[in-house]
């Protein structure tokens, strides 16, 4: 499924299926992540989480190691899926531009009533900030977790300063990590954002929103849509976009 | 104390290694060994009679000489845990010899057995195993143990905060943990961490200089035999069938580099030795950490598998803009 317009339904095509996989993919083993490795600290019991119905297991570190690897299995995959599978069809809207950090900071101004918001692409430039963000943060917490998993299988007496640097890159970036999801969720409260929400669950947002919101985004939809090699697609009144420079590439909201 | 038999620099674990284990315990030279698990200590249950003439054995004495002013004082009063309030202190009891505590980190266990409608009782120096696959090193969530190539498996004090999780994953319940001092009193010290964890580094600092470790070196029985692990482990072997003895340590929790031989089985001596906090038992160990190796394997070969995924799904994506090319 494409970026496209659905007239008739008053939607706009945000995120394909593909990419909403992707997405809960890495969301849901990523929390999964996060719980894991927190169990993986010596909390669970002394903070009565094993007393919870169905957390029994929270205090078995090796429980809990087994299931932060199955997710970490999935993250990996997924992950890498989304920065290759993308990266290779150039779906590159989610990529900073230049001048995003001065943008980013003028359009978060206006959501405390500061000014007026610029006209947006697919991506809001604090998105695109967002997903760099966090895609480093993620590159860290891989490429430390995988030292760390060597050790564990087959290693056990890897250079003890390699393992402590891989220690401490995986505990930091874990910090960062929640940071980040806490300011993901944080920015979907409010309440401009809000209409992006829906997206992610069903693909779509509605066009009216996208038309005033996101006017680069649609202007480039709808008038692609016009061109000779753009016809309609899923019956009368639907217009389909390609996968323009700006259009695809990530699976935020 | 007597200072241990120098072994030949540089030489511990090669060159010189049977020569190291000849000045403890007369071991055939293995000149050359490659010892992939660094060094071995064979404890042979047989020959210790925990130095009755003595007030503790010269095994735990030379430990405690060595180690016991090693751990600070704690603060006072040490901190109360949120929300438990649990705290290990064994400042005020120091002199505690009977079992491992943070400054008595050998204790030599009593067994009496009844064989054949003989009593016989044995005496049985129990430390740190030195696991070939220590989880407790592993899995330290701030690398503050770690598995040497000498075979040590060594908390660092300075980055133990006392969470306890090695003692947890131990399947003996080695490390012992003192509150009040370390790293996490200048963190978060009633809401995260409990002090330091410490157990025997099979006195790590003297074999890096190619010094045997105090309790191998004070034992006049020579009831300890350390060395290069194949030699160590050979000559393991070649006691246990000449005496019929048992071993434990081999296999116990995927393979330890401590084997101890002993003439009754250790089902027996598990049977009647005083079990509990401290005082270690002789069950036998599955290595739990290999149920994850599968998973682990899964995780080492994801990228490849997103990768691959990537490759296939750009693949039909371009192959369907083709297909689609003027029709969309």
């Amino acid at each position: 499924m494409e970026e496209r317009v659905l007239e008739r339904k008053g939607l706009v095509v945000r995120h394909s299926l593909l990419e909403r996989i992707e997405h809960w993919a890495v969301a849901l083993s990523g929390l999964v992540l996060v719980a894991t490795g927190f169990f993986e600290l010596p909390v669970a019991r002394r903070y009565f989480i094993t007393e919870i119905p169905g957390l029994g297991w929270s205090g078995d570190y090796i429980t809990s190691l087994g299931i932060h690897y199955a997710a970490s299995a999935v993250f990996i995959a997924a992950c890498l899926f989304h920065l290759v599978h993308h990266g290779l069809l150039r779906h590159d809207g989610m990529v900073p531009r230049r001048g995003d950090l001065r943008a980013s900071v003028e359009v978060i101004r206006t959501f405390f009533g500061k000014g007026e918001e610029p006209p947006f692409d697919k991506y809001l430039p604090e998105q695109r900030l967002a997903w760099a963000g966090m895609a480093v943060i993620i590159a860290l917490l891989i490429l430390s977790g995988l030292v760390k998993t060597w050790k564990n299988l087959v290693d056990p007496q890897m250079s003890p300063a390699l393992v402590l640097t891989a220690t401490w890159v995986h505990n930091g970036a874990f910090l960062l990590f929640i940071l980040a999801f806490a300011a993901h969720i944080g920015a979907l409260v409010l309440k401009p954002n809000r209409p992006m929400v829906r997206s992610i669950f069903t693909g779509t947002v509605r066009l009216d929103y996208a038309r005033k919101r996101h006017p680069l985004w649609m202007s480039r939809l709808e008038g692609e849509s016009l061109g000779p090699e753009k016809g309609t697609k899923g019956g009368a009144g639907d217009t389909a976009g390609g996968h323009g420079r700006t259009g695809q590439g990530a699976s935020g909201p | 104390m007597s200072e241990s038999p120098k072994i030949s620099r540089r030489g511990f674990l090669k060159v010189a290694g049977g020569a190291a284990i000849a000045a403890g315990a007369g071991i055939p030279g293995t000149a050359g060994a490659k010892e992939p698990g660094g060094a071995a200590t064979l404890i042979d249950i047989g020959r210790c009679d925990g130095c009755p003439n003595y007030e503790m054995p010269l095994c735990v004495t030379a430990c405690r000489e060595r180690y016991l002013s090693r751990v600070p004082e704690p603060v006072d009063p040490i901190p109360k845990l949120f929300p438990r309030g649990k705290v290990e202190d064994w400042s005020k009891r120091k002199n505690v010899f009977d079992r491992l505590t943070p400054y008595n980190r050998i204790y030599v266990q009593k067994a009496a057995v009844s064989e054949d409608g003989k009593n016989r009782e044995f005496h049985i120096p129990r430390r740190c195993m030195h696991c070939d696959h220590p989880a407790c090193a592993t899995l330290c969530p701030f690398s503050a143990n770690k598995k040497y190539e000498n075979g040590a498996v060594v908390i660092d004090p300075d980055l133990c905060f006392g969470g306890a999780k090695c003692r947890d994953l131990c399947p003996w319940a080695i490390p012992q943990r003192q509150s009040g001092i370390g790293l996490y009193l200048h963190i978060l010290p009633t809401l995260a961490g409990n002090g330091v964890l410490f157990k025997c580094d099979l006195c790590h600092e003297r074999i890096e200089k190619n010094e045997l470790p105090v309790c191998v070196a004070a034992c006049p029985r020579e009831v300890m035999t350390f060395g290069p692990r194949e030699a160590v482990f050979a000559e393991a072997e070649k006691r246990a069938a000449e005496t019929g003895g048992f071993l434990y340590g081999k296999t116990e929790n995927g393979g330890t580099s401590t084997l101890y031989l002993s003439p009754v089985p250790f089902e027996k001596l598990n049977g009647v030795i005083e079990k509990g906090p401290g005082k270690p038992h002789f069950d036998p160990v599955k290595p739990r950490m290999a149920e994850t190796n599968a998973l682990a394997k899964a995780v080492l070969l994801s990228p490849l598998v997103g990768l691959a995924a990537a490759w296939f799904g750009t693949a039909v994506a371009a192959s369907g803009s083709e297909d689609g090319k003027g029709g969309k």
